[in-house]
């Protein structure tokens, strides 16, 4: 187990209700785990409690068998490779610089990059399919580009769990899907273990192993995809009327317009 | 390579403070020259400390408040510092040092105060740097207030004069000044250039450094008051001397990028040299005469900051 | 009075008010120290009922009520008390102070003194507006011949530093390099047009003037002579200052040529 997060209770100061109860998912290698749900479900502060940015108010959330708040950053981040919802890079910079700062939390204080380190960059650079990438400056990329150069970023960290949260927003279908495939290639190519937050029901549905489905701070569903994404459960949770289709042995989600009665 | 040619900038910016000058001293009689050893050479050395504090504080400022605009003469510590030592003259401190230690100390506390302001909103001891941006010109504002009200309700004949010396000058320079300032310069230094990394990740927003093993809320502090205690000295020694940190860490980017372990140092470099090469021009462009050396920094910074606008905007 | 040299050292054209006399006035507010002295010399001292906080000569003048250091004129102040002339140096807030008297119904008028031949000039034309044009004319006499008089060959070399951080000195555009010409010193800086400029240490050190002046009240070495860069000047090394007091010094008036006799006499030790 990379990630254990047990029981997990956990309400922002001066909040009227808590963000996460009950909440417990386990990630091991080799897994690609997928956490679901509408907004303000505390998908974000799921990813924050797993990674010790805050302590949980109850609960454990341990990483590689220790508390995660007992880390320190750097050990951490030698570990846990996350590419987080929001970045705004001050500087221009080039793809291979902005890739070799997941080099970092390998780097003594004073000592400089070595042959592995550079080495490590390239084979993430590879493992993400922006080799040709790697000189251009990083604004001169598209919204797809710039996020495959993060996953690599991430992966120069040479981590055994990758976080990454709401990574397709606003990518386009082509530069999603490709993103998707992309992890999923990591997790069966290197076998990291990949803790996803998304909205993208049907892409989650295809590409993740198991799933954690939040309604309001609580587990309304989890388990394997099949287990999870049933009709029932999407009506219950997104509060919609939706069909369910099979696509790869997949289900996934239709959802339904409006009844005719309302349609004028 | 680039590297060479820095050093030797910095060599010929050092040695043409100490060769030229308002007093024709020929090149025959530079060593003997009572002027050049008690005189210019501190003066030139002086002028890198003070450049090379201000580059380096500057870079790291920019870096720290997300903005490349950022001088270090945002942070209200030259208000703090004029009203020190407008206060010193107005009640009648004597004694050699009573101006440089009682502007030192205003910007001790303008420091104190834009820090204690970083902290509201920020959970738990961490600094938001917006609010240091914007408390730090709060405080400056503030600070020249009462000092306009100082000298203008004080009878204090030198408190007009005062002012010229918070324009900034390199006049007070002696080796009791330089050694002074060089026996306090390196531990901030040492701190900045050991947050270099850091500074580099918190580039990318405080989340993302956060992930990639940056202690973020230490960086921050450590980085405001180390960068804050070169600028105080910097102050302290001669005045508010614009552009330097603001225009110098740009420069140096444009060779050296983004990586703080290598612009660190070439804007030390790099700064020095700029402050003691405008230092020669306001003692001899206009000889007898002297300009304030804020002055040349201005005139050569502003074209400079114009064309790095340009530049940037196209970026 | 080194904030008075300061207001000497500015240059601004001349402006008297024209306007019906009634008679002459005898209900005077004189806002320079100058003033205040020519005044008295001229006999017109018993119709000053106003003065500057720095108008301290002669004794009698201290009696005089202050309207404020006239630095700007406090309008009020001198209105309240009810003159019918006020005597302003010419320099630009001053103008502004004039203009706002004026629409008081005030008389007022704008000198020039920045160097010793403007004291003729003015000297005269207080005596006109008083109506004491006859010792006017005799004492501007004395003033005229001391600006007319040639100086004598320089025996030694000064400096006149007002400020020390940053340096500034006195060129020859001011009343005391004029003094010093003609006590027998040399300023060194005479080769600067303006009254006063901001020069490097290095040049007072390299010109190396034997003795450095400065205006002081007190009679302590003043306190950047501890500073170690200053120790490149020799007159500084040496202790050679001449401490000359603000009310003497300070200011061209009706004491200008027993200030040259001071100093020629201090210069002589």
């Amino acid at each position: 187990m990379i990630l254990t997060l047990e029981d997990v209770r956990y309400r922002y100061p001066g909040a009227a209700r808590d963000a996460l109860q009950d909440v417990s998912l386990s990630v091991t290698p080799g897994q690609f785990h997928a956490v679901l749900g509408p907004n303000g479900s505390g998908k974000t502060t799921l990813v924050r409690i797993a990674l010790g940015a805050v302590p949980p108010l109850m609960g454990r959330a341990d990483v590689n068998g220790r508390s995660a708040s007992e880390w320190s950053r750097q050990e951490l981040a030698r570990i846990v490779g996350v590419v987080p919802q929001r970045e705004d890079n001050l500087f221009p910079q080039r793809v291979r610089e902005t890739v070799v700062l997941g080099r970092y939390p390998h780097l003594s204080l004073w000592g400089r990059e070595s042959a592995a380190d550079h080495a490590a960059v390239e084979r993430a650079l590879a493992a993400c399919d922006v080799v040709g990438l790697a000189d251009r400056w990083v604004w001169t990329l598209s919204g797809g580009e710039y996020q495959r150069v993060r996953v690599a970023r991430a992966l120069a960290q040479e981590p055994r769990l990758l976080v990454l949260d709401e990574p397709g927003v606003s990518l386009d279908l082509k530069h999603e899907m490709g993103l998707f495939e992309l992890v999923r290639g990591l997790v069966d190519r290197h076998g990291l273990g990949v803790l996803m937050i998304t909205h993208q029901l049907n892409l989650a549905a295809r590409f993740a192993d198991t799933v954690l489905l939040l309604d309001e701070g609580r587990p309304a569903a989890a388990g394997t995809t099949a287990e999870v994404l049933t009709r029932e459960v999407v009506e219950r949770v997104f509060a919609w009327p939706v069909a369910m289709e099979s696509v790869d042995g997949r289900p996934q989600m239709i959802p339904l317009r409006q009844s005719k009665e309302s349609r004028a | 390579m680039k590297w060479t040619l820095l050093i030797a900038i910095a060599i010929v910016a050092f040695a043409a403070s100490v060769v030229f000058g308002p007093a024709a001293v020929p090149l025959s009689e530079l060593a003997r020259s009572d002027i050049v050893w008690n005189l210019r050479a501190p003066r030139a050395v002086l002028a890198f400390l003070v450049g090379g504090s201000l580059g380096v504080a500057g870079a790291a400022l920019q870096a720290l408040v997300r903005n490349p605009l950022a001088d270090p003469f945002l942070l209200g510590l030259s208000g703090g510092a004029g009203l020190g030592a407008v206060s010193a003259i107005a009640l009648h401190l004597t004694g050699p040092w009573a101006l440089p230690l009682a502007a030192f100390v205003g910007a001790l506390a303008a420091l104190g105060l834009v820090y204690r302001l970083g902290l509201i909103g920020g959970a738990g001891g961490a600094l938001d740097p917006r609010i240091l941006l914007l408390g730090g010109v709060a405080v400056g504002a503030f600070a020249a207030a009462i000092t306009t009200a100082i000298v203008s309700l004080a009878d204090a004949a030198e408190l007009r004069n005062a002012f010229l010396w918070l324009w900034g000058g390199l006049s007070a320079a002696s080796w009791q000044a330089v050694l002074l300032v060089a026996l306090y310069v390196p531990v901030p230094l040492l701190v900045l250039v050991a947050a270099a990394r850091p500074l580099d990740l918190l580039a990318l927003g405080e989340e993302p450094a956060r992930y990639l093993g940056a202690d973020v809320d230490v960086v921050k502090r450590r980085v405001y008051v180390a960068a804050s205690l070169l600028t105080a000295a910097a102050v302290a020694v001669s005045g508010v001397i614009g552009f330097v940190g603001l225009v110098v860490p740009h420069i140096a980017r444009l060779t050296w990028g983004h990586r703080h372990r290598a612009l660190l140092p070439a804007a030390f470099l790099g700064g020095g040299a700029l402050l003691a090469f405008a230092d020669t021009l306001a003692r001899t462009v206009v000889a007898p005469r002297e300009l304030p050396v804020g002055v040349v920094t201005a005139l050569i910074g502003v074209p400079v900051f114009a064309f790095l606008l340009r530049r940037w905007s196209i970026a | 009075m080194r904030r008075l040299l300061f207001a000497v050292l500015v240059f601004a054209g001349c402006r008297p008010s024209d306007r019906p006399a009634v008679g002459p006035p005898q209900r005077i507010v004189s806002l320079l120290p100058s003033f205040t002295e020519i005044l008295f010399a001229i006999g017109a001292g018993d119709r000053l009922v106003g003065r500057t906080t720095w108008c301290d000569y002669p004794p009698a003048a201290r009696d005089v009520p202050s309207v404020g250091d006239g630095m700007p004129p406090n309008i009020e102040a001198v209105a309240a008390r009810k003159p019918d002339l006020v005597v302003l140096y010419n320099s630009g807030p001053n103008v502004t102070a004039a203009q706002q008297l004026e629409r008081l119904g005030i008389q007022t008028v704008l000198l020039e003194l920045n160097r010793l031949e403007d004291l003729g000039p003015a000297t005269r034309r207080l005596g006109q507006l008083t109506g004491l044009g006859h010792a006017a004319d005799s004492l501007a006499a004395a003033m005229d011949s001391l600006s007319a008089r040639p100086p004598p060959t320089p025996t030694t070399s000064i400096a006149f530093v007002v400020w020390d951080n940053p340096p500034i000195i006195i060129g020859r555009g001011s009343y005391l390099h004029q003094l010093a010409a003609l006590a027998g010193a040399r300023n060194v800086f005479d080769d600067i047009a303006a009254p006063s400029a901001q020069v490097s240490l290095e040049t007072i050190a390299a010109r190396n003037p034997q003795w450095i002046a400065v205006l002081a009240d007190s009679t302590e070495t003043p306190s950047f002579a501890k500073r170690p860069e200053w120790r490149s000047v020799h007159a500084v090394r040496d202790g050679r200052f001449l401490l000359l007091p603000g009310t003497l010094f300070g200011r061209p008036g009706p004491r200008s040529a027993a200030a040259v006799r001071e100093l020629r006499a201090r210069l002589s030790r």
